[in-house]
């Protein structure tokens, strides 16, 4: 809200500068936005919270400062004779609940330009100066904090003022002269015929002032908040009226708003008040109290406020508080729509008082602190694994393109956002994979060769809300130095990862072929644990890669986990720690020429289920195809340790296991020993 | 040689928040992202027609995710609706704090993002005041900025009364008056205020026995205070030569 310094002045006698205005009333609850200098008036522009509309007034503004600078509160230019209806307009309201007051006035006007202190006064407010009836109900309005209108008498058929719903299709122009079609739900001031006016949101163009126009009706009303909101909303019509009438307005205010638009109009020489007014006023206020306790004050917030001091905040903002044994009877003013509660006034009188005063106390631990949310810890120890491979952290939008989100949906249909912000942000993301590969892709088209990035966040689907790991890989797998070969990043590496994530909690998994539109086949494996699909990782598919814009020649490998499963395949019982193996053990390495169809997985579960329990550890160490082996087939090296924890194992045991072994191996996938 | 990879600053941020809070003797809660409007506007007093709302450009669900109670509708705007999941199922007192991504159907400028991280605290029990709120908010600057000077100035938040706005006193030129500060001396860090009776009658809390405070952060706005990163959207960008400048 802008006021001029000069206006607020009418109404309190303070001498301090704009600035120093504007630092207290910071610490008071109305900030000051800017300043602005207009000749030798300032421009203040007050940052006025959604709860207080009485302060989309210069009284309203001048009041706190009153109440912030302890000085008395001047009627100003408002103190003038109250109206006295004679109830010659003709007024009707049809909906009470919607519109529970309409003073209307009727006044013989002459239409020219408002006086220059007049217009200075509203553009310095950032309102445009009409004509003179425009201007009176502009300026009342940022003065008292009531909207008003004035109609062009002569085109209300009937000179009669309707206040009723809008008919079903019923249409009318507005001021801004676009034609509007309203509905049934709207309110509308009509005259015998039409809808001449939204009620409380703006006015018609067909009964607008012109240079023409005679004689003029004056309306100051009060229409219903939550009407006024729906109304503005349907029509996307913000107006300076609708913004304080769905913010609240004064009930009380339409006769003092209209008697000082008549006395200005006689003011400044526009006109001259017929003596024919209308106040309707079907549900008169009723006013609110409260009980304000002593101690409540001190319990909420923690500071004593002396009982003077409240007395003189409650007074000085038009409150009214009577001295009870234990506190005060409070009744708010009629323009405090914000009043409901007790501690609404608490609210007045420490603000007020000076949050400065407040103590700098801490609450007392009443209890041991419950468990925080598992996921914390637990993610932190995915974070640490990742970290630890060098992988660095991402974090990404969690709705995406429609079309990014799609290879990743799986049959699922995709969360979609009603009102997305742009096309980029339409989808919640099924999978963390999209937002790990733009990063990737973003980092690639800066000139990074070795992209290494994780992301652990929340995927969405109609069922609801996992939590997962995706990461993703490219580029180099060694350090980049000459100390060391140098090789790109592969398959086995991606595997790695997910063993040592998975190992952070204690689960082994196992891989299986599998098939994602997002991943190049024969390059993709299911992560299993406990029988159950819980993650992917493979190579990622040239065709999602060029989507991302990422380099065609670079091989990307990426892999995303369910964190929420993994964890819960995490052993439940407490890790023991097993005593060092007090026997030696003994190693045999074996080579084999298998199909290479077969995956390693399949020949080491067949050496599982061949070999003794004395088999501790089986290690694939070479793996062969090319010269000297036959199409079809490749040549794997095991080797397998063997080891007993209460005895030293025989040569004579573990030859006899090893044959075991080897004939399994013959006789289950047809290896040949080399 | 091996090589670690980098913490996200916002994760380093989340982190050191965490820390503190746990230390002062509260318990951490993530709750979910997509919610019913109950949780996240009836119950914290911000009735569909309440202009607040304006405050919260909520981004919506083409079609809700069933629920065990409420159809989930839309993606929280702020971490209160964990709260009020919190104490519904929890009598007093309650000590929390809750973390994580935010959703707000804000443009991307320099200082907005339509998701961002927020913290928000949370205690009740009886007897806790505003001057408490004080003290745990100058506690948790000191730790976050080393600055532990903290200025309340009134403010209107529906589900708080009476409510306030928290500055803390510059850290980078102590008051004088500089950039950072907007010449001020002050940085606005988080909005507060004591719990709104109407919130504790919502969970079923009686607010004659108990009263509390509540305190809502941007992770982004500390962090980029704190390491002065000028332009929010870095955070999302996932630049490598951004990330690597924050430590391991």
């Amino acid at each position: 809200m802008k006021a001029p310094l000069s206006w607020i002045r009418e109404f309190v006698d303070v001498k301090a500068s704009a600035e120093e205005i504007g630092a207290l009333m910071g610490l008071r609850g109305l900030p000051l936005e800017s300043l602005e200098t207009h000749g030798d008036d300032v421009v203040m522009d007050f940052e006025v919270t959604a709860n207080r509309p009485d302060c989309m007034s210069v009284i309203g503004i001048a009041r706190e400062i009153a109440t912030a600078y302890k000085l008395p509160l001047a009627a100003g230019g408002t103190k003038v004779p109250p109206l006295q209806p004679n109830g010659n307009v003709p007024i009707t309201i049809e909906e009470p609940e919607l519109c529970c007051r309409y003073v209307g006035a009727v006044a013989d006007v002459t239409i020219g330009p408002s006086p220059k202190w007049m217009q200075d006064r509203l553009a310095m407010c950032g309102v445009r100066p009409i004509s003179n009836i425009v201007d009176i109900t502009n300026y009342v309005m940022l003065e008292l904090g009531q909207p008003m209108h004035a109609f062009d008498l002569a085109k209300m058929r009937q000179g009669k003022i309707v206040v009723r719903r809008a008919k079903a299709g019923e249409s009318m122009t507005t001021l801004d002269g676009k034609k509007r079609t309203l509905s049934g739900d709207m309110l509308v001031i009509a005259d015998a015929e039409c809808a001449e006016d939204i009620g409380g949101v703006m006015g018609g163009a067909s009964s607008e002032i012109s240079s023409a126009t005679k004689r003029v009706a004056f309306e100051a009303a009060y229409f219903a908040p939550s009407q006024i909101r729906s109304t503005s909303k349907k029509l996307g019509l913000k107006t300076e009226a609708s913004s304080r009438f769905e913010r609240g307005a004064d009930r009380t205010a339409p006769p003092r708003a209209m008697a000082r638009a008549l006395q200005l109009l006689e003011q400044i020489g526009a006109g001259s008040f017929t003596g024919d007014a209308t106040d309707n006023y079907p549900t008169p206020y009723q006013p609110r109290t409260t009980h304000l306790d002593r101690a409540r004050i001190r319990g909420l917030l923690g500071m004593d406020v002396p009982d003077e001091s409240v007395t003189r905040i409650l007074s000085s903002l038009d409150f009214d508080p009577e001295m009870t044994s234990t506190g005060w009877l409070v009744t708010a003013p009629p323009w405090r729509v914000d009043m409901h509660r007790q501690v609404d006034l608490i609210e007045e009188v420490g603000r007020h008082h000076g949050f400065e005063h407040l103590p700098t106390t801490f609450p007392g631990v009443e209890q041991a602190p419950p468990p925080s949310d598992p996921r914390i810890a637990r993610d932190r120890r995915a974070r640490t694994a990742l970290l630890g491979i060098g992988f660095s952290e991402a974090i990404s939008f969690a709705f995406i393109a429609s079309k990014a989100a799609e290879p990743f949906l799986d049959g699922q249909e995709p969360v979609a956002i009603a009102n997305p912000l742009s096309e980029l942000f339409t989808t919640m993301r099924p999978s963390l994979l999209s937002g790990v590969i733009d990063a990737v892709s973003h980092n690639r088209r800066h000139g990074r060769p070795d992209v290494r990035l994780f992301e652990i966040g929340t995927r969405f689907s109609p069922d609801g809300e996992t939590r997962g790991a995706g990461f993703a890989w490219t580029g180099l797998a060694t350090p980049d130095h000459w100390s060391g070969a140098r090789r790109a990043v592969d398959f086995y590496d991606v595997k790695g990862v997910v063993d040592q994530l998975a190992a952070e909690y204690q689960v082994t998994p196992s891989f299986s072929e599998t098939k994602k539109s997002y991943l190049v086949e024969g390059r993709t494996a299911a992560i299993v644990v406990n029988g159950k699909t819980i993650g992917v990782f493979g190579q990622l598919a040239p065709a999602i890669a060029a989507a991302r814009d990422l380099p065609a020649t670079d091989e990307i490998y990426a892999g995303e986990i369910d964190l929420d499963a993994l964890s819960a395949a995490a052993p439940a019982e407490t890790l023991r720690a097993a005593a060092l193996p007090k026997y030696p053990s003994v190693v045999r390495d074996v080579s084999i020429l298998v199909a290479d169809t077969l995956s390693a997985e399949t020949v080491r579960g067949t050496i599982r289920s061949a070999a003794p329990e004395t088999l501790i550890q089986i290690r694939e160490f070479d793996r062969y195809q090319g010269k000297g082996i036959p199409d079809g087939k490749v040549s794997v090296s095991f080797r397998l340790t063997f080891q007993s924890p209460d005895r030293t194992l025989t040569d004579d045991e573990v030859q006899a296991a090893m044959q075991r072994i080897m004939d399994a191996l013959t006789d289950n996938l047809q290896a040949v020993q080399r | 040689m091996p090589q670690l990879g980098y913490r996200h600053p916002l994760s380093l941020i989340r982190d050191e928040v965490i820390e503190i809070f746990t230390r002062l003797g509260y318990q951490v809660l993530e709750g979910p992202e997509i919610e019913d409007d109950y949780h996240n506007f009836e119950a914290l007093n911000m009735p569909a027609d309440h202009p607040a709302r304006d405050m919260h450009d909520t981004l919506y669900l083409e079609k809700p995710i069933k629920s065990a109670g409420r159809p989930l509708t839309l993606l929280r705007t702020h971490t209160s609706a964990m709260q009020i999941r919190h104490m519904e199922n929890n009598p007093p007192p309650v000590r929390l704090v809750a973390i994580g991504p935010v959703y707000r159907r804000d443009n991307l400028d320099l200082t907005h993002t339509p998701m961002f991280h927020q913290v928000e605290g949370l205690v009740v029990g009886k007897g806790i005041t505003l001057a408490d709120l004080k003290g745990t908010v100058s506690a948790m600057a000191r730790e976050l900025f080393g600055s532990a000077e903290v200025r309340f100035r009134p403010s209107f938040f529906p589900y708080t009364e009476p409510s306030a706005e928290v500055d803390i006193r510059c850290f980078k030129c102590a008051g004088a008056g500089c950039a950072l500060c907007k010449k001020s001396g002050w940085i606005e860090i988080l909005g507060s205020g004591m719990v709104h009776p109407a919130v504790f009658e919502a969970v079923g809390y009686n607010p004659d026995e108990v009263t509390g405070f509540a305190f809502g952060m941007g992770v982004e706005r500390v962090a980029q205070l704190k390491w002065g990163v000028g332009d929010i959207r870095l955070f999302y960008e996932n630049d490598l030569r951004f990330l690597e400048q924050f430590g391991i």
